[in-house]
């Protein structure tokens, strides 16, 4: 076929090769952006997780400030009520301090080193610092004794205690053996 | 009938000779004499063809144009909410470091039993004809010395009643109430010289899940 009959050709046909032309074109169109949609489709779910989680985010927050504001202020009364191991005399000070609010004689108070974290234990913000006391004085003093440590200034835990009361005289001096760890700072 | 055979055998005994003439038609240039041309089955299918890609390709631009938009949009949203969100996280964190500071003092505080409680309610519960002599609370447990008031026979009753009022008591549930041996009478013994009976009850704390539950 010359090149004059492929020109009466289309002449002659200028529809069918208008839409063969045309036809040619928009599959090599469809061909070449056909990974578009795909790659929108994609890229439109990471940004509509990324947006939700953003809005999340900012609606999960409506009231943090607050209560970050709230923990902050309540961080510093926590912290004051912490005791620190180094300081033996000011620890003491406040077994004493508590020995003259109840009436109670204390006969013991030692402080142990604190002991170490446990190998697999997990990562400890504070650490307790182990006290040894006994304490003298009537059942009530002792129950008091016994609140205002338990309730008081200080976090405390008792670890273990021995309570006797002498069998002859029920309401006689009750002698307590306290061994309590008070929390403190590392 | 036989004239009319005959002819026929006549007519195809002389040889067959195409007329033969001249052609001067034009192929080229003579009109599509069908009914319906070629050319518009030929133009119909291809005008079809390019209408069905061209929908398709319609189609998949506007799909392509609305997700677009999609993601302006969001992308939008996301640059407007992204310095408050950091800010979150941030604070987030920081609450989190805080929450994890009260947790801890919280486990503290609530890892052994609080003492004073224990013997206000041993005080508040303890019968008129058992004593108290001494109470030690351990590391696995409370142990209580008794002095029991009353004939041996009913003493005991008197001491096993008082266990199982404790064993019920909500105020004692770090211990193990639903154990068999959680709450248990461990020493009986008889006082030569007062003829009351000494008891000794020990009531195991419950550790690890337990305690948790």
């Amino acid at each position: 076929m010359t090149n004059a009959e492929v020109i009466t050709l289309l002449k002659k046909n200028p529809i069918g090769v208008g839409c063969g032309l045309l036809s040619l074109a928009l599959v090599a169109g469809i061909y070449f952006r056909s990974g578009e949609v795909p790659a929108a489709e994609e890229e439109l779910a990471q940004k509509s997780d990324e947006g939700s989680r953003l809005a999340a985010n900012l609606q999960n927050a409506a009231q943090l400030k607050e209560q970050v504001d709230t923990l902050s202020a309540c961080e510093k009364e926590l912290d004051s009520r912490l005791v620190h191991a180094s300081q033996t005399l000011t620890n003491y000070q406040y077994f004493y301090k508590l020995e003259s609010d109840t009436g109670a004689k204390m006969t013991v108070i030692t402080q142990a080193p604190v002991g170490a974290p446990a190998k697999n234990a997990v990562k400890s913000l504070f650490a307790g610092v182990p006290f040894a006391i006994t304490v003298q004085g009537t059942m009530t003093q002792m129950i008091d004794y016994l609140r205002r440590l338990e309730s008081g200034a200080r976090y405390c835990r008792v670890m273990s205690v021995t309570c006797s009361v002498p069998a002859g005289d029920r309401g006689g001096v009750v002698t307590l053996a306290l061994n309590l760890e008070l929390l403190g700072q590392l | 009938m036989l004239s009319r055979l005959k002819k026929k055998s006549e007519a195809s005994a002389t040889p067959a000779i195409a007329t033969w003439h001249p052609s001067f038609r034009n192929v080229e240039r003579l009109p599509d004499t069908k009914v319906v041309r070629t050319a518009f089955f030929v133009n119909a299918a291809a005008i079809t063809v390019a209408l069905g890609l061209l929908t398709y390709f319609g189609v998949k631009e506007w799909e392509l144009r609305s997700l677009k938009t999609q993601i302006t949009d969001w992308q939008r949203q996301i640059d407007r909410d992204k310095a408050g969100s950091d800010k979150a996280i941030a604070l987030y964190k920081k609450f989190q470091t805080q929450e994890a500071r009260f947790q801890e003092v919280d486990t503290f505080m609530k890892s052994k039993p609080l003492v004073s409680d224990l013997i206000v309610r041993l005080a508040q519960t303890l019968p008129a004809n058992i004593a108290l002599d001494s109470f030690e609370l351990r590391e696995t447990g409370l142990a209580l010395r008794l002095t029991v008031r009353g004939a041996p026979d009913a003493a005991t009753g008197y001491a096993t009643a008082y266990l199982e009022q404790l064993r019920t008591d909500k105020q004692f549930a770090l211990f193990d109430q639903a154990g068999a041996n959680g709450f248990a009478i461990t020493n009986v013994q008889r006082n030569t010289t007062s003829g009351r009976l000494n008891v000794e009850f020990f009531l195991t704390l419950k550790t690890g899940k337990e305690a948790k539950k």
